[in-house]
């Protein structure tokens, strides 16, 4: 009764609200983030979100275009943690379904398997999720954290803490490999020495972390030692367990994960993450007006899922315990900036599409965000602490930073 | 059984000229747009299910002919795949990130600081330069490893799940190889971003159409090997072994010998497959011989109807493309619809899908008496 | 109301608290969804409130002994309400020493931020204050203000209540938190608490500063405890190393390797180093000879700690794979699902711990006890639904062994996505019990609680299995049928609910080690195909069918596994191994324990 009647009466507001009835006129827009297998885990949420902020758009009267309102259609695949399917499902969108642009990727193997797919056939694609840098395409745009502006803050922060030893601990795959080794050379160049830096490595889905934190606790018993943890987010569990139960802390020791966000927390056992530090360029306890909106909205939308103006039934979305995260949040931007792009090129032609995407902002929940040339934002990063209730406390802030995604760039070397 | 010979027959030289004439034809004289045309996405998606068939060949001569159940056969397919990926890794030249001579990932892992006499390449990729050499290598190298795990394992008389479970064990230890940067091959990013093939930009349209047409060519290739073995002497012994070891053993006979070769000849299929699998998909990464993707391997193949050479086939195909059907259409509920099938399948129709014929006669066999008297 | 500008140390942002009075009401800020509301904040506002208020109990205990100190706290109330970091650190820093049990509660709970400010009239400063541990059964607490002990009232007079949830507290800064954190760490040298004493030595120990010498030596002459004499000697002795007096190092040196500290280790190489080629040779030899022993210590501490991590990786995987022993060793069933039977485990143990939480609260000992009924409750979960599948599925494929494979392959896929439907796609969250956490050291080897308790456990579903097959009619029956099917059945063994039972057995164990799993590891769809590699493996190489063969094996692969570990690394030590079990199966082609099953050598 009640979905029914919401159903009935939102096309009714939105012709009242926009003056003009065009239910008609649709743009399709791609959402290519695993549902199944192992990466369902982290890009569930993002399907989510993406869903949420495609309502939020269509609300606001969709994406408007020489005086029409398109109302933003999404299409909706699998790729199944499945890197060759992700090539096909993005060609699949581009070439079947010829979306106007297409949000998704997690991980870097996915985003490296569909890359030539969009240079192939000139699709556009928004990246939001933290990655190792050292690429630069013309039809992608990465809303998502590069090296700098969340590694190195964080290595930042624990160095004017006074930490002396770094362990950096991570996943074997290229992101926590490619990370570590920018962070070695940044080390070395604030005057680490070698022997003070320890880079270890466990495999996809490693359970025992007994060893590794019995060399942790060694290489802790003399102080002023830290750990940056590029561990992907499901063997997070098992290693905090371990740590935990070790008696180390992050009095004695912290940890500074860059996989764990507010999502991957409501997973994670509380009580032994507590104290311990994230860094991202967006906290769901940020105090700004637009992200108390932003995370309200959310909430609001989970308990009645759908997308407005357009006949399209959303399922599966977990509505129990929800939180928002910097990739969720940098996937709503990516969404807001292309269609404030597409309004401005007045066409969802890529190429033009993608000019006007230079230099667009957008004042985000946690400030404002620049799209740079290098297809990197301009956006503000934070420190945040771990808190029993799986929300982060910030503690510290840096305003504007620019995405760079290559290394010897920022690093000054070459 | 001749009879069945006959329509199996019928049924591969239907498959042959919707493959090698009436597709392509469609895809490049049929105007874009009508009903007839068949996009270049759809011949290359076709193309790879082409790949996982002659992947599922190789399952099958080992499972269906042998009896030997290979948990592992995605290491060779990926292990053809990573050979002719290095080729085409090295013809990118200067088009990649960095504009350097060597591939991207070897730029960014600072490749030249550790090799640097070849300027930053690994010296066991230098021949790879070369196509004939990394042909060579797609049926070596598969070939190679299937021969010494498969001397190891036949010699001390390895059978059953004990086989299953270690041939698991070999391409799980590789995955976890590959997935090493230090291991030269691109890590868990594994090789991508391909360009060109025999001079030709791996992009066009007519590059996608020979790639389609090669791969009906190696399927049909290998159906007709599949098919002669079976006609030989040594096809029986195979059977006899996969019915019963011991007594072929007792006859005289070195199974040892016959199954090493049927794994080696297995794993040079498997490798074809993939070889020319990584250029129609674009990328090869070390989760392609992952334990789960050779278990699907084999779930097409009993799906399709292990013993039998098209039940693979059309296993392989029917499988992946209502994956892909189903990935997008369902995208939330396809795992049910699989799972389901699976479970269907096994459940009723244990001799797969080539069964189904066979079974719809006895069906209606059983329904017409009651219905014949009647005037 | 109040002025922002003049105290720019706190927010607050209340949702819902109608009777707040003057406290500002900002927009609803995390606004979690209804349920969210149910588990989480709510539990976690009561843990927050419980310790706050055994908190409240400690120091009106220790009240008795100390006397309000009135300056230090006009002192703390000071260095709150500046505004000037400098300041603020000078003041904290004349707090060291006092007594004052509200003033070091003040300290304790502005660092970790749950001290909060009560905005004074306009242009005056705001009161700073604490929650006094009194929660109503609104969920509010009254405050304490820190200047003196007294409730914080509004205008009116009444007292103020509030709801912690929900406050955001006075800000600290990095250099803020660790001048507080020595003056709680020396003070903390004297706490009640033998465990925060302890931590607070070895902390301020590492930090070789001079100035807390006395304090130390001022605890060592009272202290009782063995296990904190011995770190407050390390303290000492540690402390002593940077002193000028050579004398002073070379007895600090003979101590540490008397108490063999290998914390020193660090430090005295560091010493070494600068000594180098300098004028006190004797104390660099001493050195040298003290590092020396104490790495040889620590090797050994080492050995006896990889065996004890082999021991538990062991029983790690033993509790795995030992339902898939029976299932596969014994059945034959090829059982593809059983990844997904441990998640089910897992996850029945997680409704439990949400069942428990809802009636008892996220504290106190009836939660505590919710893992002694989850491990049942699993059982019975699990095996329920491995009742279904046979009856359902599998023991129409007892003919077809390898078919098995196949259809429990779909059930897998089927489970996953159910599971991902109903509780989300993310993992949940598991906390353990608290005498599941934590751990105690003998020797410098680290013995974890939940390691040692699955330790036990492997041995008793083990003990408990063997008994059941050895010394039940259920287990007589069940070697019956998996050795002579039609023998056992001409004899009136019924075959079938043997088979059945068998079978829920198997799947019983594999749901308790998902139970026993989500104390170690992470709960989530995808739990099961962590597992189900290893497991496969593991049964293997002991030999189908065999219970011996399977406890050998987990034996051999978690110890080999850990011994590898530090050489090779995780990755390439997990790598040696499977090729070492590839290997070993060269030498027994089946397995450890040869023996024979039902439908495997035909």
């Amino acid at each position: 009764m009640k979905s029914f009647n919401l159903r009935t009466l939102s096309p009714l507001l939105l012709a009242l609200g926009l003056g003009l009835a065009r239910a008609a006129d649709t743009v399709k827009v791609g959402v290519l983030h695993s549902l199944s297998g192992t990466m369902a885990i982290s890009e569930t949420s993002l399907k989510d979100i993406l869903l949420f902020t495609f309502d939020e758009v269509n609300k606001s009267g969709g994406v408007k275009v020489a005086g029409k309102n398109y109302m933003i259609e999404p299409v909706i695949v699998d790729p199944a943690s499945n890197w060759p399917l992700f090539a096909e499902k993005a060609e699949e969108l581009l070439v079947k379904d010829k979306v106007s642009v297409v949000f998704g990727c997690w991980t870097s193997v996915s985003r490296k398997s569909v890359l030539p797919v969009f240079e192939r056939n000139n699709g556009l694609l928004f990246y939001p999720v933290q990655y190792e840098g050292e690429e630069l395409s013309k039809n992608i745009f990465y809303t998502a954290e590069a090296v700098n502006q969340q590694a190195i803050p964080a290595v930042d922060y624990m160095l004017a803490e006074g930490k002396k030893k770094f362990y950096l601990l991570g996943s074997d795959y290229v992101y926590p490999r490619t990370t570590n080794k920018i962070l070695k050379q940044y080390l070395k160049s604030k005057g680490i020495p070698d022997s003070d830096i320890e880079e270890i490595y466990t495999p996809f889905g490693h359970t025992d972390y007994q060893t590794i934190v019995a060399s942790i606790k060694g290489f802790a018993a003399g102080g002023k030692s830290c750990v940056i943890s590029t561990l992907n987010g499901d063997t997070n569990v098992p290693f905090f367990k371990e740590f935990a139960n070790a008696g180390l802390t992050s009095e004695n020791c912290p940890v500074v994960s860059f996989s764990i966000s507010e999502d991957e927390f409501r997973g994670l056992p509380a009580k032994e993450l507590a104290g311990h530090l994230g860094c991202w360029t967006y906290f769901m306890s940020l105090k700004t007006p637009e992200n108390a909106k932003f995370v309200a909205d959310f909430q609001t939308w989970l308990k009645a899922p759908k997308v407005t103006g357009i006949d399209y039934t959303v399922s599966g979305v977990d509505t129990k315990g929800r939180v928002t995260c910097s990739p969720m949040n940098l996937s709503r931007i990516g969404v807001h900036l292309w269609k404030q792009a597409v309004e401005k090129a007045g066409s969802f032609d890529v190429d033009k599409v993608r000019e006007a995407l230079i230099g667009q902002k957008f004042k985000g929940p946690a400030g404002e965000v620049t799209m740079q040339a290098n297809h990197h934002l301009i956006n503000n990063a934070f420190i945040g602490e771990t808190l029993p209730t799986g929300q982060f406390k910030i503690i510290k802030t840096m305003k504007g930073v620019a995405g760079e995604p290559f290394s010897s760039k920022f690093l000054g070397t070459n | 059984m001749k009879g069945s010979l006959k329509r199996e027959l019928w049924v591969v030289g239907i498959f042959a000229l919707a493959g090698l004439v009436v597709l392509p034809l469609l895809n490049t004289l049929a105007p874009v747009g009508s009903a007839l045309h068949v996009s270049t996405f759809t011949l290359s998606v076709y193309g790879k299910y082409l790949c996982y068939a002659v992947l599922a060949m190789g399952v099958n001569l080992l499972w269906g002919q042998t009896g030997i159940l290979s948990l592992g056969q995605c290491l060779f397919f990926a292990l053809g795949g990573y050979a002719l990926g290095m080729h085409l890794m090295l013809l990118i030249g200067k088009l990649g990130q960095y504009h350097a001579d060597i591939p991207d990932f070897m730029v960014f892992l600072e490749f030249p600081k550790r090799y640097p006499a070849t300027g930053g390449l690994p010296s066991h990729w230098i021949p790879f330069r070369n196509l004939a050499f990394a042909l060579g290598a797609v049926v070596i190298v598969p070939a190679a490893v299937a021969a010494a795990f498969g001397w190891l394992a036949f010699r001390s008389r390895i059978k059953g799940v004990y086989f299953s479970i270690l041939s698991q064990a070999l391409t799980y230890a590789a995955t976890l190889l590959f997935f090493r940067n230090d291991f030269t091959f691109g890590g868990n990013n594994g090789l991508t971003d391909f360009k060109f093939l025999l001079g030709q930009d791996l992009n066009a349209p007519s590059t996608k159409r020979s790639l389609f047409i090669a791969s009906v060519l190696l399927l049909l290739g290998t159906y007709a090997l599949c098919r002669w073995l079976t006609s030989t002497k040594f096809g029986l012994i195979q059977r006899a072994i996969r019915d019963s070891e011991n007594r072929v053993l007792f006859s005289g006979y070195a199974t040892a010998d016959f199954k090493l070769f049927i794994f080696v000849l297995a794993a040079i299929i498997s490798g074809l497959g993939g070889a020319l699998y990584v250029p129609q998909v674009g990328i090869i990464n070390p989760s392609e011989m992952g334990p789960d993707k050779s278990l699907e391997a084999v779930v097409w193949c009993a799906v399709g109807g292990r013993g039998s050479l098209i039940g693979p086939i059309l296993g392989a195909i029917s499988c992946n493309a209502l994956k892909s059907y189903a990935t997008h259409a369902f995208a939330e509920q396809w795992p049910y619809f699989l799972g389901g099938l699976f479970i269907f399948v096994t459940l009723f129709l244990p001799e797969g899908l080539v069964g189904l014929p066979a079974r719809f006669a006895r069906l209606r066999r059983r329904l017409k008496p009651p219905s014949a008297p009647t005037p | 109301m109040h002025n922002d500008a003049k105290v720019g140390t706190y927010i607050f942002s209340f949702i819902g608290c109608q009777s707040c009075g003057p406290l500002r009401f900002l927009q609803p800020f995390p606004t979690p969804g209804p349920s969210r509301l149910r588990y989480a904040p709510g539990s976690l506002a009561r843990t927050l409130f419980r310790f706050l208020r055994a908190a409240a109990f400690l120091a009106a205990f220790a009240g008795i002994l100390a006397r309000a100190d009135a300056p230090a706290r006009a002192r703390l109330v000071r260095a709150i309400l500046s505004e000037d970091v400098t300041e603020q650190v000078t003041l904290v820093r004349e707090l060291t020493g006092t007594d004052d049990p509200l003033v070091v509660q003040g300290l304790a709970a502005w660092r970790s931020g749950s001290l909060f400010l009560y905005p004074g009239p306009d242009g005056a400063a705001g009161q700073p204050f604490l929650s006094d541990g009194s929660v109503d059964p609104a969920g509010k607490a009254g405050a304490t203000r820190i200047a003196d002990g007294e409730p914080v009232r509004d205008a009116t007079g009444t007292a103020v209540r509030f709801s912690a949830g929900e406050l955001t507290a006075a800000d600290t800064s990095s250099k803020l938190r660790k001048a507080i954190k020595v003056v709680l760490d020396l003070r903390a040298v004297e706490d009640p608490e033998a465990r925060v004493r302890r931590d607070a030595v070895v902390k301020l120990g590492q930090e070789q500063e001079s100035e807390y010498l006395p304090h130390f030596e001022q605890r060592l002459s009272v202290e009782t405890v063995p296990g904190i004499r011995r770190v407050l000697m390390e303290a000492i002795a540690l402390t002593q190393l940077s002193e000028a007096d050579p004398k002073v190092r070379l007895g600090a040196v003979r101590r540490l390797v008397e108490i063999r500290s290998i914390s020193s280790l660090e430090p005295l190489r560091q010493l070494s180093r600068k000594l180098q080629g300098g004028n006190e040779g004797d104390l660099l030899r001493a050195i040298q000879a003290a590092v020396k022993e104490i790495e040889e210590y620590q090797a050994r501490a080492n050995l006896y700690g990889t065996a004890f991590r082999g021991l538990s990786l062991a029983a790690v995987l033993l509790v795995a794979a030992l339902g898939l022993a029976i299932t596969f060793g014994l059945m034959g069933v090829i059982n593809m699902a059983h990844g997904e039977i441990i998640m089910i485990g897992a996850y029945t143990a997680y409704g439990v711990q949400n069942i428990f939480r809802d009636a008892f609260g996220a504290t106190g000992t009836g939660f505590e006890t919710y893992f002694l009924v989850a491990l049942p409750a699993s059982f019975a979960t699990a095996g329920l639904v491995g009742l279904l599948l046979e009856q359902g599925i599998i023991r129409f494929l007892y003919r077809r062994p390898l078919e098995s494979m196949l259809a429990t392959w779909g059930v897998s896929l089927v489970l996953q996505q159910v599971f991902r439907h109903v509780f989300g796609a993310a993992n949940v969250q598991v906390n353990s019990p608290h005498w599941l956490s934590g751990s105690f050291e003998v020797s410098d080897v680290l013995l974890a609680y939940n390691r040692l308790f699955v330790i036990g456990f492997a041995v008793f579903i083990v003990v408990l299995t063997w008994l059941l097959m050895t010394r039940t009619s259920l287990g007589l029956q069940i070697r019956a049928v998996m050795q002579n099917r039609a023998m056992a059945s001409a004899v009136g063994v019924r075959t079938e609910r043997v088979n059945m039972m068998t079978f829920a057995f198997g799947s019983g164990l594999a749901g308790m080690a998902g139970a026993c799993l989500s104390q170690i590891g992470n709960v989530g769809p995808g739990l099961g195909q962590n597992y189900v590699v290893d497991c496969f493996m593991i049964v293997v190489l002991g030999g189908v069918g065999s219970l011996p063969g399977t406890v050998s094996a987990s034996l051999g692969v978690g110890v080999t596994d850990q011994i590898l570990q530090p050489w090779l690394g995780a990755v390439m030590g997990k790598i040696t191994v499977l090729a070492a079990i590839i290997l070993f199966l060269q030498w027994r082609p089946a397995g450890i324990f040869a023996s024979r099953g039902r439908g495997l050598e035909g």
